[in-house]
């Protein structure tokens, strides 16, 4: 029923073949119907598969067990014991096996970190020094409270923009306030959030056409984490650790 | 934060979604998926000062794999081998939800259940090479070394799972085998 080629012709959607190959296997579909139809149908079921399955993100409380866990690890200890357990090495295979890895690991990169210049220089700067200037002076908070109900409607008569306001504090995110602050040349809304210490700004505007997220930035020792909802761009920015500003982003996108 | 915790962060955990990703396609459920990735982790830093590791996904995800089927056995030793769950990979808090055109949404939503029920009931096997060369990107070669196979063995277990699939989705959604168009 197979023709013979089809496992060739698979190998040739899947880009495993050489440039070649590539061309004896085109004129090969132009001849045989039925591998034509095996093409088509491989490309039909990978579109719908990378569209409609569901790709899941660690949760918050997974991430947070994980790094417990690393935390009370041992620094050097059992690291070879560990290593030999596992059952890959000395394989013939697997010593060959990264010679391909180019492709897929900078896709890998990009579906998590979109480094682009997206993000001007202006914008970060606005809003590193606006984090600044409202550690150091009284310009904290417009609106101290940590009841959405009133913090959003206060942003309403303010602000260029009105972002979703939540409150995190069972997640050690609590909401003290909010703050108006011009951000990309608009009155940007600011939620500010205390997480143990720390203090995060979470600034929302109107994001343009090259607006982007999953950027991260450091800047002065603080950290600036940028994602995209709707129409609105968001930057977390403080001077806590990555993985707290990125449970906070998380937890935000999860209101939304 | 010591230096190989540093390096820890900067080149593994970056794939720690894709790894629970996996193991969530993996594990019978959901907790199952968490306790995987849980052990994995640890493994993966464990293991991870002995050695430079040139392709950090496949190699985290081979340990991801290797963690599902020690934790199988331990499950089928005890002889609590639970059903497998619904996967909530269309309603799900943690899927990214990606969906521009509101109104072709709901027809989509019953085609994306669909495959996605026709994914889980796909014998593993299949399955897991499927969502590494489909959804996670992995070539011939990394799937390889993921599954401890042969390439030979990478293509002609995807052909099948193409093959099944395609039959199955076929007979679910029009209603009888027949030739694609």
């Amino acid at each position: 029923m197979l023709c013979a080629e089809s496992l060739r012709v698979q190998a040739y959607f899947d880009g495993e073949v050489d440039a070649v190959s590539a061309v004896e296997i085109e004129r090969h579909l132009e001849r045989c119907t039925e591998c034509r139809e095996l093409h088509q149908h491989l490309k039909r079921t990978r579109t719908a598969l990378r569209r409609d399955l569901g790709y899941f993100q660690v949760p918050p409380a997974l991430a947070a067990r994980v790094r417990r866990m690393l935390d009370e690890e041992p620094v050097t200890a059992g690291a070879r014991r560990a290593w030999r357990s596992l059952p890959l090495l000395g394989r013939p295979y697997w010593r060959g096996a990264f010679s391909g890895v180019g492709l897929s690991a900078v896709a890998a990169a990009l579906a998590l970190f979109l480094w682009s210049p997206l993000h001007t220089d202006a914008v970060v700067e606005d809003l590193t020094s606006a984090h600044l200037r409202s550690l150091m002076s009284s310009h904290l908070i417009d609106v101290v409270s940590s009841d959405r109900h009133t913090v959003k409607p206060w942003f309403a008569g303010h602000t260029d923009v009105s972002p979703a306001v939540a409150d995190f504090d069972p997640q050690g995110y609590k909401l003290i306030g909010g703050r108006a602050d011009y951000v990309a040349h608009q009155r940007s809304a600011v939620l500010v959030y205390q997480h143990g210490a720390h203090l995060i700004d979470v600034f929302s505007w109107a994001a343009d056409a090259r607006a982007a997220g999953g950027r991260e930035v450091t800047r002065n020792g603080y950290r600036l984490l940028f994602w995209r909802a709707g129409d609105l761009e968001y930057c977390a920015v403080s001077d806590t650790g990555r993985d707290e500003l990125r449970s906070l982003a998380r937890l935000i996108q999860g209101a939304q | 934060m010591d230096d190989k915790r540093r390096r820890f962060e900067a080149q593994v955990l970056p794939h720690l979604d894709a790894a629970y990703s996996f193991a969530r396609w993996l594990a019978p459920s959901p907790a199952d998926a968490d306790d995987v990735l849980q052990e994995a982790a640890l493994r993966a830093f464990r293991a991870f000062d002995a050695l430079r590791i040139s392709d950090v996904k496949s190699w985290l995800f081979a340990i991801v794999r290797n963690c599902h089927f020690t934790a199988l056995k331990q499950r089928q030793r005890r002889s609590q081998v639970p059903l497998p769950e619904e996967h909530d990979a269309v309603d799900g808090e943690a899927m990214i939800a990606d969906t521009p055109d509101p109104e072709a949404v709901s027809i989509r939503l019953d085609e994306a259940r669909t495959l996605d029920h026709l994914m889980q009931a796909l014998p593993a096997e299949y399955r897991e090479v499927l969502i590494l060369r489909e959804i996670e990107d992995l070539s011939y070669r990394e799937i390889a070394s993921v599954i401890e196979a042969p390439i030979g063995t990478v293509m002609s277990r995807l052909a099948r799972a193409r093959t099944l699939l395609k039959g199955r989705w076929l007979e679910t959604v029009e209603g009888a085998p027949r030739a694609v168009r």
